[in-house]
């Protein structure tokens, strides 16, 4: 079927955009949690920026765009082996086993 | 009939790799060469369908091959959402398809793109009473989901290497290698954190012309700028991509590798992690066969595996029309270069090539089922198609996306532009908000390569500088 896709993990169109932004979801977080870009596997590296440039478009004007949501770690798809080792007791467990 | 073929390697690519191997796909044998992205041996194997998306299983195929979206992954040696374009390709991988019912190859699933032609609102889909919700959701979270779960336990907690550093450099693309050498120059010591297998960013892109004393191929400038002899005291750790940098004082930063992890409390950190390629919105953007301007360059030539059908490329830089004529060279057949460029040295070596050049128009639909067939052009996207090329690969620009999210994080100020995206807001030396943290190149918006270089080498010297007042 004919469809412009913004985000690729999640099947996130252009006509989703417009429509979350007539049904009232104006701004680029309740955006986001209403028409679910930004949130697959790559975290928005290739989705952010045109939803937000498609809210600079219809609310006439780039300083309309809010700050990008939050940031949380981690960047990239990381397995939880790395961050138990990350962690400062993961250390110490590891020196008191036997 | 395969999407890409392979070439001979260009003889001045970066990317070496070893010997011939074997591995499977699915069952059925195929081979590629040890060390390269098995992306790519999956495309020259004739793989052209991937995986499924999530919600209405449409074919997806490599869009960005720098590790960056969603649309190769794939499940290899039992584990699922693999990268395959950052998987080392080697002897006895098992390499499967994890989305879609029965396959992702034939997936009847694929219906859902049918049924909701225009939209399917996932919230709402079987809330009408509490009984068909519960029914529904099993259904329908087997139905999208991410493959099945690892055929075996996770490994255990990686070993973690805990250090203080005076610098730590984000990223060893163009910014990245520039800062490194002049603190290596003013003889600083310095951690570089890089998460590709080679440095280098858009150096490593073959249609990168780097315009200074006389100007020079990327690749030209890439041996100079990674030579080792320029880094002394200067740590340069490869496939350690950083996944996060934590705002304290001094902030934190991780960088986790497939079998170790560093944690870094540097002085002074400077940001240089690029952008993110995205593709252009138009009608099937997502059809697999098209990706951005650098995958084709990284694939073709980087790698020497070419598309096996004429290739159409999309954009106004200089990297796209340099693209058009180095594939030429390499017997690519062009079935079309879409540019708003109307003149420029080369522009005019597409056109000595007798390479058929459409001019004000952009891509407003692409065509196929299981990989691209066909490209209409508009004068503008939302216009009436008034052209259309037959071709088996489109290679579209759009601007970049800077990596702006660790700085971000880090509590560095970022700001928005349509044109440019959200950057982290520095000054023309690369200072941030924060007094500690640095930022260079494409993440700070620069414009091109050689801009990112410039920063790099500012950067680098506010970061000195600092340090010095810091005594």
């Amino acid at each position: 079927m004919p469809k412009t896709i913004v985000c690729r993990c999640e099947d996130v169109t252009e006509e989703d955009l417009k429509r979350a932004f007539e049904s009232g979801f104006r701004d680029l977080e309740s955006l986001r949690r209403f028409t679910g870009f930004g949130t697959g596997f790559c975290q928005g590296k290739s989705c952010l920026c045109h939803a937000a440039r498609f809210l600079a478009s219809v609310k006439g004007g780039d300083d309309m765009v809010s700050d990008p949501p939050r940031t949380r770690p981690p960047l990239r798809p990381t397995p939880f082996s790395a961050f138990a080792g990350a962690a400062p007791e993961a250390e110490s467990a590891r020196e008191e086993k036997p | 009939m395969a999407a890409a073929r392979r070439l001979e390697p260009h003889p001045d690519t970066p990317f070496r790799y070893g010997p011939r191997v074997d591995f499977t796909f699915e069952g059925k044998p195929l081979w590629g060469f040890a060390g390269e992205p098995l992306a790519l041996a999956l495309l020259a194997g004739g793989v052209k369908v991937f995986g499924r998306s999530a919600k209405y299983h449409r074919p997806r195929s490599p869009m960005c091959l720098h590790a960056h979206c969603s649309s190769c992954l794939m499940r290899v040696n039992g584990r699922p959402n693999v990268r395959t374009c950052d998987t080392p390709c080697s002897a006895g991988q098992s390499v499967e398809r994890q989305t879609g019912w029965p396959g992702a190859g034939f997936d009847l699933l694929r219906s859902i793109d049918v049924v909701y032609p225009e939209e399917l609102r996932h919230h709402e889909l079987f809330t009408s009473s509490a009984a068909l919700s519960r029914l529904a959701s099993p259904f329908v979270r087997k139905m999208s989901g991410a493959g099945e779960l690892p055929s075996g336990p996770p490994p255990m907690a990686l070993p973690a290497e805990h250090t203080r550093a005076r610098v730590v450099v984000i990223g060893a693309g163009a910014a990245g290698l520039s800062a490194a050498r002049r603190l290596a120059r003013a003889g600083e010591k310095a951690i570089v954190f890089e998460a590709e297998a080679l440095p280098g960013g858009r150096l490593l892109d073959g249609a990168t012309w780097i315009e200074d004393d006389g100007g020079g191929a990327g690749w030209q400038k890439w041996k100079s700028l990674a030579d080792p002899a320029g880094l002394s005291g200067i740590e340069l750790c490869c496939r350690m991509p950083v996944v996060a940098l934590y705002p304290g004082r001094p902030p934190t930063v991780v960088a986790a590798g497939e079998e170790r992890v560093r944690v870094v409390q540097p002085q002074r950190i400077i940001l240089c992690n690029g952008a993110y390629d995205l593709l252009p919105l138009f009608v099937g953007n997502d059809v697999p066969g098209v990706m951005t301007v650098r995958a084709l360059d990284r694939m073709a030539l980087g790698h020497g595996v070419v598309p096996a059908e004429p290739v159409v490329l999309c954009g106004d830089s200089d990297e796209v029309l340099r693209l058009g004529a180095l594939l030429a060279e390499r017997g690519v057949e062009l079935a079309g270069v879409v540019t708003r460029r109307r003149e420029g040295p080369q522009l005019e070596a597409l056109q000595e090539k007798k390479i058929p050049i459409v001019f004000d128009r952009e891509p407003a639909r692409a065509r196929g089922g299981r990989w691209l067939h066909e490209l209409e052009l508009a004068s503008h996207r939302k216009a009436e198609p008034d052209r259309l090329l037959d071709c088996g690969l489109c290679a579209a620009e759009s601007p970049p996306a800077p990596a702006y999210e660790l700085g971000h994080h880090a509590g560095c100020r970022v700001f928005f532009s349509s044109s440019g995206g959200y950057r982290i807001a520095a000054d023309s030396s690369g200072r941030t908000s924060r007094d500690d943290i640095f930022a260079a190149g494409h993440c700070a918006g620069a414009a091109d390569t050689a801009a990112a270089m410039a920063a790099g080498e500012q950067a680098a010297g506010a970061c000195l500088e600092s340090l010095a007042q810091a005594g």
